[in-house]
C-alpha cells in the first residue's frame, strides 16, 4: 500500500525546505556580489546628471499627457513602444538623451513630425505600468504637456508681412489659446498691408503642439513648444 | 545530417503550435495597437506585458504603486515552480523567434553540438538579472531596455513595422507608377486589390517613422543573428526573465529521467536541445540535466532513438538514475 | 443689409410661392439655356436637433435640385460621379464643421436615381481621415446611400498645371479631376483669413502638398482653384452655419440655424449668396470679388433669378 508520504507532490513540496542533491545554479559570491555592485554604481552614476535632481529642464523633454513626475516616469517606463505604436500621429518618439541615458528610448513627443491629437487617451489607456495613466478625456484635455511660443523672427506675418494664421486655425482648445492681432505692416514692396498677428495664451495653451506642426514654415516651425508649464511637473512653470 | 527517422513527437508539434499561436497572438495584439474610429485599441494590447513577472518586479521594486493588471504575471511565476522555464519553451514570442533563427542554421549533428551544448557562461544572465534589479532597488531602472517583451515590442514597433510598412507602401506605389504588364494584362489588376486588403487588415496609412529605429532594429537584427552561432543566444546568456523563471523553477515537479542503459552516448539530443540542459548528463552528478535552463520543449524525448529520455513528476534524490 | 435681403427674400418666395411647381421647373419645360443657373430653398420651420433635422436635409437638397431642373441635367447614365463634401475636420454635424451627412446621403441618392454608375465621396481633410470621416457621421451616411467612400491615396496626387495668378502648378487628386461630374457640397462656415469658406474653399481639398502656404495669398489661390477644378454642380449646405471662430468651429453656441440651401452652376454667385447666410457682405471677402473680377461668376446672384421655394 502506497504511504501518503511516497506521493510524489508531497515529497516535492517538502523538498523546498530540504536542500537535497542534484544540480544547483552556481553564480559565485563574487560574481553576484559585482553585478549588484553595478547596478547600483549606474544608479549612483546616473545622478551626476543636472536633469536628475530637477535643478535643469530639457526644453524637448515633453512627456504624453497623463504622464507622471520624471523621477517616478523613469522609474515606471519599461521603454517597451506601445504608447509609440498606438500615438496616431506619430508624434511619440524614442528619446534620445533629452532626459539623460537613463531615459533613452523613453517616450517624449516630436511635434516637427507629429502632435498631440486633443480628442486622443491613447497613450494612456496601452501603458502597461502606468507611467502614462489612463485619463478621461475631459481631465486629459486640461492638461499641460508644455508651451507654444512664436519665433517672431520666423513666424511669416511678424518677419515678412505675409499673411498666415494656420496656426490658429487648427487650435484645438475650446477658446482657442492662439490669438490674432491685426495690425498694419509695411510689406516688401513698400505697401500698408494688413496681417493678422499670432499670439499664445498661457494660461489657454495645453502644449499640443499641432501649430508647431502645421506651420509651414517647414525646417524649423514658426511657432513651437517647450516643456515648461507642464502639468506633471511643479517645478518646471514659469507662471505666477 | 545524421537525424533520427523517428517520428517527432506529438508533444512537440503540440508545442509548435502553441509556440505559433504565441507569436501570432502578440503580432495581432501589436496590429491592433492603433486608433479604431472610436478612442480605444482593439483589444488588450498589453497582454504580454501583464503576464511578464519582470514587468511586475521591476514596477515593484521601483517603488511604483503596481497596476492590477501586471499581478497576472503572478500566475506565470507560479505555473514556473511546477514546470519551470515553460514559458520560455512554449510561450514566449521573442524565444520562438529565436529558435526559428536557430533553424535557418542546420548542419550536421556535430557542428550543431558546439552551438548547442551547455556553457558555464549560461550563468551571465542571473548576473544581468541581479545587476538590474539592483539598479532599479536603487533608483535606476533599466530593465526595460533588457526584458524581452520591451525588446520585442520595441523593435517592431520603431523598426520592423514601419520598415514593412513603408516598403509595402513603395513597393505598390512603384507597381502604380509603372503600371507593368503585356497589353492588357497588367499587374495593377492583381496587385491593387491586394495592396487594398492588406491596407485594411496590416498596412497604417500614416508611415510611422521613429528616430533611433534604425539603431533599434539593428540591435535586434544582431540579437536575432546571435543564434546562428549559440542556439537560443539571447534566451541562455542575455534573458533575465528567463533568469528570473529560472530561479522560480529551479526545484519543477516535472523533471527528465534518463535510462542510463538505454542510452548510447549518441548526443542527439544535445544537439536539438535549445537551452543547452544539458539532457545527456547523468541524473545524480554535477553535470546532470539542468533543470533551471530546461525549456520542457521535449525535442530531447522526441529525438532519442533509444527512448532513454522522458518527463515524469518526480523529486530530485540520491536514488534517481 | 442681412435684413433686407431677408425680406426681399421672402417677399420673392412670396411671390414664386404659388407658381414654383410649374413654368421654369418643370423638367420637360427646362432647355439648357433656360434652366435656372441657381436655386435656394428654405425650410418653413426648424426641427429641433437633432432628429427633424436628417428629413430637412433630405427634403431640402430634393428641391434645391429639382428646381434646377434636376439631377439629370448634371449626371448622365453611366456617369462616374464625385461627391466632394466639406469632411476636413474632426467634428460631428451639430457642430457645423462640416458638410452635413444627409445632404451628402441625398446627393449621393440622387445621382444614382439618375444613373449613375459610381458614385466616390472623399476629402483631403485638416485633421486625420480616420477621425473626421467617421466622427463626421459622412462616412456611414454615405456608405448607406450606397456610395464609395474613399480615404484619398498617396500616390494619386499629381502635379497639374493649373496656370493661376497664385498657383502654377499643384498636386491635384487625380480620381476627383478625371470623373465626368464632379459635384461640390460645402458648408457655410467663418474663416479668420478669408472670411468666409464656402464652394471655393472647400476645392482645397482636392488639392495634396503643402496647402497650409495658401493662406498667404489666398485672394488668389482660391479662384485659380475654382477656374481649375470647375465644379459641374454647387450645393451649399446652410441649414447649420457657423457664423463666427470657423472654421474649425467647437462650440455649439457658435452654430446658428439658417434652414437653407442653394444650388447651382455659377460658383461666385452661390459663395455670394452664402456669405449673406453668415451675415457677411460678399463684396468684403477678397476672393468673391477676385474671382468675380476674372469672370469665373457673378456676385450679383440676384441677377441670375434664383428659383425659391419654400419647404
Amino acid at each position: 500500500m502506497k504511504k501518503w508520504s511516497d506521493n510524489v507532490m508531497w515529497r516535492w513540496l517538502l523538498s523546498f525546505f530540504r536542500p537535497g542533491k542534484g544540480p544547483r545554479i552556481n553564480l559565485g559570491r563574487r560574481n553576484v556580489l559585482t553585478a549588484g555592485a553595478l547596478g547600483v554604481g549606474a544608479a549612483c552614476l546616473c545622478r551626476v546628471h543636472p536633469q536628475a535632481s530637477g535643478r535643469v529642464f530639457n526644453p524637448a523633454l515633453i512627456r504624453p499627457p497623463g504622464a507622471v513626475d520624471e523621477q517616478e516616469f523613469l522609474s515606471r517606463c519599461i521603454r517597451c513602444g506601445e504608447c509609440m505604436k498606438v500615438c496616431p500621429t506619430n508624434a511619440i518618439q524614442p528619446a534620445g538623451l533629452e532626459a539623460g541615458i537613463k531615459g533613452m528610448w523613453t517616450p517624449v513627443l516630436n511635434m516637427n513630425v507629429g502632435y498631440c491629437e486633443f480628442d486622443c487617451t491613447l497613450c494612456g489607456q496601452v501603458c502597461p505600468t502606468d507611467a502614462i495613466r489612463e485619463l478621461p478625456l475631459e481631465e486629459k484635455q486640461k492638461i499641460k504637456i508644455g508651451q507654444s511660443f512664436v519665433d517672431k523672427n520666423r513666424c511669416l506675418p511678424y518677419a515678412s508681412a505675409r499673411p498666415c494664421i494656420v496656426c490658429e486655425e487648427h487650435c484645438p482648445t475650446p477658446t482657442k489659446a492662439i490669438w490674432v492681432e491685426e495690425i498694419e505692416v509695411t510689406n516688401a514692396s513698400g505697401q500698408k498691408v494688413l496681417v493678422q498677428q499670432p499670439h499664445v495664451d498661457p494660461e489657454l495653451c495645453v502644449g499640443c503642439g499641432i501649430c508647431q506642426n502645421k506651420c509651414p514654415i517647414k525646417d524649423q516651425s514658426g511657432i513651437y513648444v517647450t516643456s515648461v508649464g507642464e502639468t506633471r511637473n511643479s517645478e518646471n512653470q514659469m507662471l505666477l | 545530417m545524421a537525424r533520427s527517422t523517428r517520428k517527432v513527437s506529438a508533444i512537440v508539434w503540440l508545442r509548435r503550435c502553441i509556440q505559433t499561436l504565441c507569436l501570432l497572438l502578440f503580432f495581432y495584439l501589436f496590429l491592433q495597437t492603433a486608433y479604431h474610429p472610436i478612442n480605444r485599441t482593439g483589444g488588450p494590447v498589453a497582454l504580454f506585458f501583464e503576464l511578464d513577472p519582470l514587468v511586475l518586479a521591476a514596477t515593484w521594486l521601483a517603488g511604483a504603486p503596481v497596476p492590477l493588471t501586471l499581478l497576472f504575471s503572478l500566475g506565470t511565476l507560479g505555473v514556473s515552480i511546477f514546470f519551470g522555464r515553460w514559458f520560455c519553451g512554449w510561450v514566449c514570442p521573442l524565444g520562438t523567434l529565436h529558435q526559428m533563427m536557430t533553424h535557418v542554421r542546420g548542419g550536421s549533428t556535430a557542428s550543431r553540438l558546439n552551438r548547442a551544448v551547455y556553457s558555464p557562461r549560461q550563468r551571465w544572465k542571473y548576473l544581468v538579472l541581479i545587476g538590474l534589479l539592483a539598479g532599479t532597488l536603487t533608483g535606476l531602472n533599466l530593465i526595460g531596455w533588457v526584458d524581452p517583451f520591451s525588446l520585442l515590442y520595441r523593435s517592431l514597433a520603431t523598426a520592423i513595422f514601419p520598415a514593412f510598412n513603408s516598403g509595402s507602401h513603395a513597393l505598390f506605389a512603384w507597381l502604380y507608377e509603372s503600371d507593368p504588364g503585356l497589353g492588357s494584362m497588367r499587374v495593377t489588376r492583381v496587385s491593387e486589390p491586394v495592396y487594398e486588403v492588406l491596407r485594411r487588415y496590416l498596412l497604417v496609412e500614416g508611415r510611422p517613422q521613429y528616430y533611433w529605429g534604425i539603431l533599434i532594429g539593428l540591435v535586434f537584427g544582431g540579437i536575432l543573428a546571435l543564434n546562428l552561432w549559440r542556439h537560443r543566444f539571447w534566451c541562455r546568456y542575455i534573458c533575465p526573465l528567463g533568469a528570473l523563471l529560472g530561479l522560480a523553477g529551479k526545484n519543477p515537479l516535472l523533471r527528465l529521467k534518463k535510462d542510463q542503459e538505454a542510452c548510447n552516448d549518441c548526443r542527439l539530443c544535445v544537439a536539438v536541445c535549445p537551452a543547452g540542459a544539458n539532457p545527456d548528463g547523468p541524473s545524480d552528478r554535477s553535470d546532470a540535466w539542468k533543470p533551471a535552463e530546461c525549456f520542457f520543449c521535449w525535442n530531447c524525448e522526441s529525438v532519442c532513438p533509444k527512448q532513454a529520455i522522458s518527463f515524469e513528476f518526480a523529486v530530485p534524490s540520491r536514488e534517481h538514475s | 443689409m442681412t435684413d433686407l435681403s431677408r425680406r426681399v427674400f421672402l417677399k420673392q418666395v412670396a411671390l414664386a410661392g404659388a407658381g414654383l411647381q410649374a413654368g421654369l421647373l418643370s423638367p420637360g419645360l427646362a432647355s439648357a439655356s433656360t434652366a435656372p443657373k441657381m436655386s435656394i430653398a428654405k425650410y418653413r420651420t426648424s426641427p429641433a436637433e437633432s432628429e427633424g433635422v436628417a428629413e430637412e436635409a433630405a427634403r431640402l437638397t430634393r428641391q434645391v435640385i429639382k428646381d434646377l431642373g434636376g439631377m439629370s441635367r448634371f449626371v448622365s447614365k453611366g456617369d462616374v460621379v464625385w461627391v466632394k463634401p466639406n469632411i476636413a475636420w474632426d467634428r460631428t454635424p451639430e457642430q457645423a464643421g462640416n458638410t452635413n451627412p444627409d445632404v451628402v446621403a441625398t446627393v449621393i441618392r440622387m445621382c444614382y436615381e439618375a444613373g449613375a454608375k459610381q458614385v466616390m465621396v472623399g476629402d483631403n481633410p485638416c485633421n486625420a481621415a480616420e477621425r473626421t470621416y467617421p466622427n463626421s457621421r459622412i462616412q456611414p451616411a454615405a456608405e448607406k446611400a450606397g456610395a464609395r467612400v474613399v480615404q484619398l491615396d498617396k500616390r494619386k496626387f499629381k502635379k497639374m498645371a493649373l496656370n493661376g495668378k497664385a498657383l502654377k502648378d499643384w498636386e491635384m487628386y487625380t480620381d476627383m479631376m478625371e470623373v465626368d461630374t464632379f459635384i461640390n457640397v460645402p458648408i457655410a462656415k467663418h474663416h479668420g483669413l478669408a472670411g468666409a469658406t464656402l464652394g471655393m474653399k472647400n476645392l482645397m481639398g482636392v488639392c495634396g502638398g503643402s496647402r497650409n502656404r495658401f493662406h498667404q495669398d489666398l485672394t488668389n489661390v482660391l479662384p485659380d482653384l475654382a477656374a481649375f477644378v470647375k465644379p459641374k454642380l454647387i450645393i451649399l449646405d446652410g441649414i447649420r452655419v457657423l457664423p463666427v471662430n470657423g472654421p474649425r468651429g467647437g462650440n455649439l453656441d457658435d452654430v446658428k440655424r439658417k434652414d437653407t440651401m442653394v444650388a447651382g452652376v455659377d460658383q461666385v454667385a452661390i459663395d455670394a449668396f452664402g456669405a449673406t447666410l453668415l451675415g457677411m457682405e460678399p463684396k468684403k471677402i477678397a476672393h468673391i470679388v477676385e474671382a468675380a473680377n476674372r469672370g469665373l461668376g457673378t456676385m450679383d446672384y440676384t441677377s441670375l433669378s434664383p428659383a425659391e421655394s419654400l419647404v
